[in-house]
């Protein structure tokens, strides 16, 4: 946590969302990752949108160009071309946005599964929060690797289903989380007051409760899309991922694996552009983090 | 807490009746079918694969075949599609080398991650603190695969350093302590890498708690006592902060025989890793069955041993 | 406290300590090696059996261990190898209506027999209605120019095959004694296969063994058909003559008994042997003396002599021994008579062997060989650089850089496999010839070889290679011509539509390309094929696959467009499962579907043969007729290169007259590892004993 120097003083903002914005503010690190975020939010978006337009730039990163393979990187191809002679750099950037499709996407479907399970389970208790608890417990038992790739098989690699897989088994961390947020603010005192003035369920989970929870699974899930990158990432090298002639992160080391040894761009780009998306991912998280924690323990 | 021993047993049980029958069926119902016999041979005629299919009843219902499974993994004859061996005796084989990376592995990470988070917590917010936690979320955003590649090209290709397997093949060693230095090198290799992320987290969750810990009221009333600033650190709020440490550790129990399947190729190391991948590939029903089993049945007492000793080192928990 | 903050800093410290010196040990290990050679593959051994192993890593091991009857020698003629001899005969009975009419066609035949050795005759004996002609060369056309001089017309032989659910035991026996009338000459059984050949009339027969086995045997999975074979029984015969003095690996004798042992071990089918169907011709197999072994086929199959190439086992260590047992016990320590015998598999790690001092043909150089398993194609090229393996498979884009270099040894041939795309010919988009052959002129083979093999590789002209000795040179390959391409499309009636792409009555060309994942080369022909496609009108989608998957949902049921995909052959000719038309079924191999009248007739002729320059002659007619054909689009056969670490070996063998020929490793027609058993290291030529 870093501490500038004290701040000047203003009027404290009125939501608790405003004060953590402040917090985040004070983090240099925080700040420049969040950046980073949307430097490459923005680089995504928009090469998807050339994509769709059928614009290449710089080039196409699907034109194969057979005089020009396996070429180090040069004044035409910034980052050197691959064994077919397509550009590293098209490629690189037209991958970005499968790469970071999958990481938010894949997030959103498991932040989705596991609020309503740990809702579900925290909320409610007794038997049915036993009996969920104990169905993610198995859940856990099964090697990850081996669920995906089955899901992977069965319903083909295609971008869509890869999302929903990674979605699939990575939920169980939010549901835990968001199930012992749930026990916790249940027994607090303005959700036993909005009960004694009867209010119904599902106005006290969303009105009351989930606000308060909201900055925890908005770590969470910051926190998850990394994870998913690189599951992602980890996938394609393995060949489950998304197919070729697409470019992601993960399938051009794989491919370029081969080649290791005579064309060392083939590897260092994509594995550099992966380490740095996890990396602003998790140092934004991060900072997100402490700007939530401070409030939480002020409380 | 003997009640409670047993009745976790008993779900245990139960759970993993459950658990070995949902994941064969998504073995088994996974497209694609064993096929040992390497790329579209032409000699292998149909008879040949009808006796195959019959010896490990592929052609019977799923339900007569998961308990085939079951009957074989218990009396301990379960075979591998793949060569006709014991799976268990295959898993046997493997688990050693295996046991001694993730050992290996898990010493690196614990011993650094808490050199690292304590370093963390104790200048917490000054520069050196923000640099080791950039360097640990560095650490956890590398992909594996590609640090191994990048690795394994440097040590061999630049060092020339023999990297691969258990051991060195082909020297003769002059003294046991040789032998032993080349064993112990190629276990560190794989399991630095692997531990790579394991530094980070552990560095971050120590550091974590340590500070939350000397955020407490008793910290703050040790140094207004005017106890020594190193005593106030490493006897108080380090020994309160590694109690999740002890407690995390139930859950490493499946992590020890788990294998890491591309590092363990990179380096030739023999572990359980490629023998769970290869076995998914060549569709390998009795091997992944197996497997999944012993997985399962140690994440399950893993999930007991972490309540248990929870509740151990913190006596405000009661076992319910 | 001190001492908690000294452990927490020193066990760290005394980790890296530790891993420091263990680098600074290891990496001043001394590099002297061991006589010892190194063999690196990424796939690991499944057995070391090699009856029941099919992978190549398993064949490496089993080659040197152990021995067959006969083996390839460095120019790829059969020779020898646990036999020192062999001939070849062959009986043909020919059946008549009467004894009268057997006797008048063998007189017959003997007034206009001209040249009894050109056709190979060497006696005749007529028993009661039959006619035995006995024969110094084994095949159907002698048989059928003799026959055509008897003047009186033979009775017609047909043959029946049978496989059924359960073992036939004496069903057929039982058969023959209950239906005279069927008029049965021959029956033989082995398992659950079965076969009978008789006189009477085909109908009638085949419904009466029908309805007879399925009460026997039952009727599920009862399969009856119609065997392709001459009207007359012709029984070729091989007699081996064994080796002298061989001696198993633990010091037991090698005799006959081994060899039938293994015969009968081939045919188990709890052995599950994938060699099996190359002995399902066999009627019998005996062994009248310790060093002679006689088989008898049932009819002319001229594979079958390589076939004994086969690994022979140790009778005495199996016989009495359940197969299923036979993974844990002999499968993981195997015993043979070859150069090197087993010593150590550790699994997932190494596989060791060592010398056999008392190896049949003198006593090898090398103390041993380690058989590595290292799965991973980098770390595989690593330990080849820095010498822990001796040798290394070149990936096409390194060759340049190795040839250049002078510490290495390179050898280079073409492989004896090519890759194509398989057009799924039920699709009747591909039926058209004018379509699959504007289909080969529009991709660039020339190109991809430059680019996916880097220039080492040739042109495909169809089903052979050019290393094999009957492969026809005189094909013509398909040139790149797509100019040529559309007009033919276009005369197929195929017309461009509003987007370019070729249209026809209504239907867009666009199909499904599919191959097996985690296959560079695979990947980049489809990419090629694609663009060189795209560029005359075809719309092509790629898919890959895992390969488990891509066999059998796609590749075993027949649904698919196109395939790319390869066929790795051995030395043999016999391509009777990729291209007859009965082997289109699911599950079979020819997979596209190819049915053509005159191939299977050829297919079959060739197996009848025996004859060198005949099975030239039919080999070269097949081989265009498949080409013009085009059920393939036959892209390239690439050339493999090996590399050694030139000081690493050298050669030292038997010549002629007792001498020792000394001489670098050099390239055979069989390969660089020919003489495997004759390498040694440089620097322990002291130890040489001659």
């Amino acid at each position: 946590m870093i501490t500038t120097a004290p701040e000047p003083i203003e009027a404290a903002p009125a939501t608790p969302g405003g004060r953590v914005w402040r917090r985040f503010r004070a983090n240099k690190i925080g700040m420049v990752a969040m950046a980073m975020v949307i430097v490459l939010a923005v680089v995504a978006i928009t090469f998807f949108i050339l994509d769709r337009l059928g614009i290449p730039f710089p080039m196409d990163p699907d034109a194969t160009n057979l005089e020009r393979k396996l070429l180090p990187p040069n004044a035409v191809n910034w980052l050197g071309t691959d064994n077919l002679g397509r550009d590293v750099l098209s490629r690189l950037l037209n991958g970005a946005y499968i790469s970071l499709t999958v990481g938010f996407v894949a997030v959103f479907v498991s932040l989705f599964i596991g609020v309503v399970v740990g809702a579900v389970a925290g909320y409610i208790g007794k038997w049915v929060d036993n009996l969920i608890m104990r169905a993610v417990d198995a859940l856990m038992c099964f090697p990850t690797f081996f669920l995906i790739l089955t899901a992977v098989a069965l319903l083909g690699p295609s971008i869509f289903n890869i999302i929903f897989v990674i979605g699939l088994v990575s939920w169980t961390g939010t549901a835990r989380l968001v199930r012992a947020e749930f026990l916790t603010l249940r027994e607090s005192s303005y959700v036993q007051a909005a009960r004694a003035l009867g209010q119904r369920g599902w106005k006290i989970i969303f009105r009351h409760i989930l606000p308060n929870a909201a900055a925890p699974i908005l770590v969470t899930a910051v926190l998850g899309v990394p994870e998913a990158i690189l599951a992602e990432a980890g996938l394609s090298f393995l060949g489950f991922g998304v197919q070729p002639p697409q470019a992601t992160w993960g399938n051009i080391i794989a491919d370029g694996k081969t080649y290791i040894l005579d064309a060392w761009w083939l590897i260092l780009f994509p594995g550099l552009a992966i380490l740095l998306a996890a990396l602003s991912f998790y140092l934004t998280g991060d900072a997100l983090r402490q700007a939530v924690e401070t409030r939480s323990e002020r409380q | 807490m003997t009640a409670f021993i047993i009745r976790r047993l008993l779900v245990s049980v139960v759970l993993l009746f459950f658990i070995s029958v949902i994941s064969f069926f998504i073995i088994t119902l996974t497209p694609g079918s064993p096929y040992p016999w390497g790329e579209l041979n032409p000699k292998v005629s149909e008879e040949v694969k009808r006796v195959f299919r019959e010896k490990f009843h592929l052609d019977r219902p799923l339900h007569e075949q998961y308990a085939f499974i079951m009957r074989d993994l218990f009396t301990g004859d379960l075979r591998s599609i793949k060569d006709e061996r014991p799976v268990l005796q295959k898993i046997g084989e493997r688990l050693p080398a295996t046991l001694v990376l993730n050992l290996g592995a898990l010493a690196l990470s614990l011993s650094f991650g808490l050199l690292l988070g304590i370093y963390g917590a104790k200048h917490a917010g000054r520069p050196p603190d923000v640099i080791t936690s950039i360097i640990a979320f560095i650490f956890i955003a590398l992909p594996g695969f590609w640090v191994s590649y990048l690795v394994a090209i440097a040590l061999v290709d630049w060092a020339a350093v023999p990297i691969l397997g258990t051991h060195t093949i082909g020297v003769a060693f002059t003294d046991g302590a040789q032998v032993f230095l080349d064993r112990w090198w190629h276990v560190m290799m794989p399991a630095s890498i692997l531990a790579i992320g394991g530094i980070a987290v552990q560095s971050r969750f120590v550091r974590a708690s340590m500070i939350e810990t000397l955020r407490e009221d008793y910290i703050r009333t040790a140094r207004a006592k005017g106890l020594d600033e190193n005593a106030v650190f490493y006897r108080h709020a380090l020994r309160n902060s590694i109690r999740p440490l002890i407690t995390g550790i139930g859950m490493l129990l499946p992590a020890l025989i788990s294998g890491a399947v591309i590092i363990e190729n990179i380096f030739a190391y023999p572990g359980m890793g490629r023998l769970g991948y290869e076995a998914v590939l060549e569709r390998d029903y009795p091997t992944l069955v197996a497997l999944n089993f012993v997985t399962a049945a140690l994440v399950l007492l893993g999930n007991l041993v972490a309540d248990l000793l929870y509740a151990v080192v913190d006596p405000r928990v009661r076992l319910e | 406290m001190p001492r908690v903050r000294t452990l927490i800093v020193g066990i760290p410290l005394l980790l890296t300590a530790v891993t420091a010196v263990s680098l600074w040990s290891v990496a001043r290990m001394s590099s002297d090696k061991k006589n010892e050679m190194y063999i690196g593959s990424i796939g690991e051994p499944t057995t070391l059996n090699p009856l029941q192993a099919a992978d190549s890593a398993a064949a490496s091991v089993t080659g040197v261990i152990f021995n067959g009857l006969l083996k390839y020698n460095a120019d790829l003629v059969i020779e020898g190898d646990l036999a020192s001899g062999w001939s070849l005969r062959q009986r043909s009975t020919f059946f008549f209506a009467s004894p009268e009419e057997a006797v008048q066609a063998a007189a017959n035949m003997e007034s206009q027999l001209v040249d009894r050795a050109a056709l190979h005759l060497q006696k005749y004996t007529v028993d009661g209605d039959r006619l035995v002609l006995e024969l110094g060369m084994p095949g159907v056309s002698d048989s059928q120019k003799l026959a055509a001089m008897f003047g009186v017309a033979p009775r017609a032989a047909k043959t029946i095959g049978i496989t059924a659910p359960k073992p036939l035991g004496d069903a057929l026996k039982d058969f023959a004694a209950q239906n005279p009338a069927a008029q049965i000459v021959r029956v033989w059984f082995n398992g659950n296969l079965g076969e009978l050949v008789f006189l009477g009339d085909a109908a009638i027969v085949r419904a009466a063994l029908e309805k007879f086995l399925s009460e026997r045997t039952g009727q599920e999975g009862l399969v009856l058909e119609d065997i392709v074979a001459p009207p007359f029984l012709a029984e070729p015969e091989v007699i081996f003559t064994l080796r002298e003095g061989v001696r198993w690996q633990d010091g037991a004798p090698f005799t006959s008994r081994d060899v039938k042992f293994t015969y009968n071990a081939l045919m188990d089918d709890r052995v599950a042997s994938p060699r099996k169907s190359d002995y399902e011709l066999v009627l019998s197999l005996d062994a009248p003396d310790e060093r002679t072994v006689r088989v008898v086929y049932r009819r002319p199959f001229s594979p079958a002599l390589e076939s004994w190439m086969m690994s022979v086992l140790p009778a005495h260590l199996l016989e009495d021994v359940a197969p299923d047992q036979w993974p844990l016990t002999f499968n993981r320590a195997p015993v043979g008579t070859g150069p090197f015998k087993f010593a150590e598999w550790k699994t997932n790690q190494f596989v060791r062997v060592v010398r056999n001092d008392d190896y049949f043909r003198g006593r090898p150089h090398l103390d041993g060989i380690v058989f590595r398993v290292l799965p991973d194609p980098l770390t595989l090229r690593l330990a080849f650089e820095t010498r822990q393996i001796d040798f290394w498979g070149v990936d096409p884009w390194a060759v340049g850089s190795f040839r250049k270099d002078d510490r290495f040894t390179l050898f280079s041939a073409p492989s004896n496999s090519y890759n194509y795309i398989g057009w799924n010919l039920r699709k009747p988009m591909f039926q058209d010839l004018r379509v699959r052959e504007a289909l080969a002129h529009a991709v660039n083979v020339d190109q991809m070889i430059r680019y996916v093999l880097y220039g080492y590789g040739e042109q495909s002209t169809g089903i052979f290679t050019p290393e094999m000795w009957f492969f026809n040179p005189k094909v013509k390959p398909f040139i790149n011509d797509p100019e040529k391409a559309r007009a033919l499309l276009a005369e197929a009636g195929w017309k461009p539509g509003a987007d370019g792409i070729l249209e026809k009555d209504g239907q867009r060309f666009a199909f499904t390309l599919i191959t097996n994942n985690g296959n560079a080369i695979r990947s980049d022909i489809a990419t090629l094929v694609q663009a060189d496609l795209k560029a005359v009108g075809i719309e092509v989608t790629v898919e890959m696959y895992e390969w488990a998957v891509f066999i059998k949902n796609f590749v075993n049921k027949g649904e698919f467009d196109a395939v790319v995909l390869g066929w790795a052959l051995g030395q043999g000719y016999d391509q009777f499962q990729i291209w007859h038309s009965s082997q289109t079924g699911p599950d079979q191999l020819n997979m596209v579907g190819y049915k053509s009248a005159e191939a299977d007739r050829l297919l079959q002729q060739i197996r009848e043969e025996f004859d060198r320059d005949t099975i030239i002659k039919l080999c070269g007619e097949l081989q265009q007729l498949i080409y013009d054909d085009q059920p393939y689009l036959f892209l390239f056969v690439p050339q493999g290169t090996s590399v050694m670490w030139k000081d690493a070996f050298r050669v030292r063998r038997p010549g002629p007259d007792g001498t020792w020929i000394d001489e670098p490793v050099k390239m055979t027609k069989a390969g660089w590892s020919a003489y495997l058993e004759w390498f040694y290291r440089p620097e322990y030529a002291a130890q040489l004993e001659n």
